[in-house]
């Protein structure tokens, strides 16, 4: 045997690095991705995977079936008005909206919680990542996976309709701009609300599920209180507790830019106009900012 | 790939600083006046549960502000510049701080990303450092499956992989058994020579004996001492057993300015200087003490940091 063949590495040593370093917005780049990452279950176990892709796959089949119905009512011989049997955009916004809301209760813990109760601020924090850095980033990726997850079906529904329309691609296109920015627009009102209110349940929680059980109970159970003051006559409440009514406010808004009948609303019962939902969204989302931020500066 | 064989190349400038260094935290004070210059090298950070070695730590990245003083990590004040300074500081925490989920590799490369390295280079050297610490053949794996030395051990790799000037280690033989801390100790004494300085907390002096070139005692949130820490020991102690009185003997060593401890007949002369065993002979003749027995010892990091406490205490 030669010399050459008998070699073995034995150590590698260490490499040092003279290269570029990107700073903050490197280290908030990366936290973007490994959230993006974190949240869809990617590089991680098989069983992380299962819930995210179960909703993506509801949400883009749901879009995919409707995109179907259209299909096979424009072949059929007899003219189908299928917008009077299954929902068009503001309809499908309706179902999709109770989806995200499931997402944005599963994402919006992913996000934060590990990283808290498994100690793994105390390593972000000794890179120049500033906790202020964190949560931003945390935010963007929240803002990116559940805006994606509203518009990504809604652009499918959208094109798919466009595909099919006796008018043509170009000019169903054309006839349909609103859409273009009302399913956004209404997108992020429910996503203000949604990621606001996920964050601060996820600021506090210990376990992913607790701060999801927790979002949508509070979610629902200020539901049901606003109702409850609402429906009983003996005892009516004072008007504003309609506004108590969070998960509400999004909806009114989004009929508000939909153009739609919104009367059966909590707010709009209590006498409340639609500006003032979008104002509770805002002010729902200053307050968890301002809460969240607290949160994390009494953490490091 | 090269192995590096020279120190940080900042000669011996102090790495750390600071200048009347105070934190409190309410009525709590956690360090009180430090003064500290800490030479490059591997430095042990040595003091009791609540002494202040983890606030200074915490002052030293930047994450606490002091109440007053200074701090300055390689002649930079850390208020001025705490993102850039982190950005060459690498910290491995006490506590837990693995994601479960994640795989080493994974883990280690996105550290070095927060670092500011870039992405694919970051990968390279996830792997090279994951190999470093004996974690090659289990990066794949998912943190959570990893043992308490595996674990240690990516939590070492993490705290390197972006290059860092300086490494500040908690406890980092914490939960590990014997084999696994030498192995750790192994890899550590090693850091220096691949360009990086070490700041090593531990309440296991044993480890700082083997492993540091100097030495940081904290006590109560004050320093009480910091200094050379001379293989194998700090210093060379003379003990001396005695017919009779003890005093004059005694009185004679620490009028040469030798430090002198007695329990009983026997006296203890401790010295860094070699010149000891002269002191002791010459103030054996001029206390005309008589010698019953005679030896030396070499005094552990425990007795000088036992001595300087009880020092600094009154």
């Amino acid at each position: 045997m030669s010399s050459q063949e008998s070699a073995i590495i034995l150590d590698r040593g260490y490499r040092s690095y003279d290269g570029p370093r990107t700073g903050r917005r490197g280290a908030m780049a990366a936290v973007v991705k490994e959230g993006y990452r974190r949240v869809l279950g990617l590089r991680r176990k098989a069983k992380r995977k299962l819930f995210p892709w179960t909703l993506i796959a509801l949400a883009l089949g749901s879009a995919g079936i409707l995109v179907a119905v259209e299909w096979i009512s424009s072949s059929l011989p007899v003219s189908l008005d299928t917008s009077e049997l299954f929902p068009r955009y503001a309809g499908y916004f309706d179902f999709i909206s109770n989806v995200a809301l499931l997402f944005a209760a599963f994402t919006g813990p992913q996000l934060l919680v590990p990283d808290r109760t498994q100690g793994v601020l105390n390593i972000y924090f000794s890179r120049p990542l500033a906790v202020r850095d964190y949560l931003m980033a945390k935010g963007a990726t929240f803002a990116a996976v559940i805006l994606s997850f509203w518009l990504f079906p809604q652009l499918l529904l959208h094109l798919g309709y466009a595909a099919l329309s006796p008018a043509g691609f170009l000019s169903y296109l054309g006839e349909t701009t609103d859409i273009l920015w009302k399913v956004p627009a209404a997108a992020l009102v429910f996503f203000t609300m949604h990621s606001s209110l996920a964050f601060v349940a996820a600021s506090f929680a210990k376990r992913v599920g607790t701060a999801a059980a927790g979002f949508i109970a509070v979610l629902v159970g200020l539901n049901l209180v606003a109702l409850l003051f609402q429906e009983a006559g003996s005892a009516p409440g004072p008007r504003w507790t309609s506004l108590l009514a969070l998960e509400q406010h999004p909806r009114y808004v989004r009929d508000w830019i939909f153009d739609l009948d919104a009367s059966i609303a909590i707010p709009a019962q209590a006498g409340y106009g639609p500006e003032a939902s979008l104002l509770m969204v805002i002010g729902v989302a200053v307050v968890s900012v301002a809460v969240v931020g607290w949160r994390y500066r009494r953490l490091t | 790939m090269t192995n590096g064989t020279t120190g940080p190349g900042v000669g011996d400038a102090p790495i750390i600083e600071t200048r009347d260094l105070h934190k409190h935290f309410g009525d709590v004070q956690a360090l009180a006046g430090v003064d500290l210059a800490v030479p490059p090298g591997i430095t042990g950070l040595v003091g009791a549960n609540g002494a202040g070695k983890t606030t200074l730590i915490r002052l030293l990245l930047g994450l606490t502000a002091p109440t007053s003083g200074h701090v300055a990590v390689f002649g930079t004040p850390v208020a001025k510049d705490a993102a850039g300074l982190r950005a060459r500081i690498g910290y491995m925490p006490e506590g837990s701080c693995l994601p479960r989920d994640q795989t080493a590799a994974d883990f280690v490369a996105y550290a070095a990303e927060l670092a500011g390295i870039p992405s694919a280079e970051a990968r390279r050297r996830a792997s090279e450092t994951l190999f470093l610490v004996g974690l090659h053949e289990e990066r794949f794996r998912y943190l959570g499956d990893f043992s308490t030395g595996m674990q240690q051990r990516v939590k070492l790799a993490q705290s390197i992989v972006h290059d860092p000037r300086l490494v500040l280690l908690d406890e980092p033989a914490s939960g590990l058994d014997p084999a696994g801390r030498d192995q750790m100790l192994e890899v550590i004494d090693r850091f220096h020579g691949f360009g990086m300085n070490v700041l090593f907390s531990s309440h296991l002096l044993d480890d700082i004996e083997q492993t540091c070139d100097w030495v940081v005692m904290l006590d109560g949130g004050r320093l009480i001492r910091s200094a050379p820490l001379d293989p194998p020991g700090d210093g060379t102690a003379v003990s001396v057993e005695v017919f009779g009185d003890p005093l004059p003997l005694v009185a004679a060593l620490t009028a040469r300015g030798i430090e002198v401890t007695h329990a009983g007949r026997i006296v203890t002369a401790v010295s860094a200087s070699e010149e000891v065993f002269v002191s002791v002979r010459d103030a054996l003749a001029d206390s005309g003490s008589s010698v019953r027995g005679m030896g030396t010892d070499l005094r552990s990091l425990e007795d000088v940091f036992m001595a300087a406490t009880k020092q600094a205490n009154g």
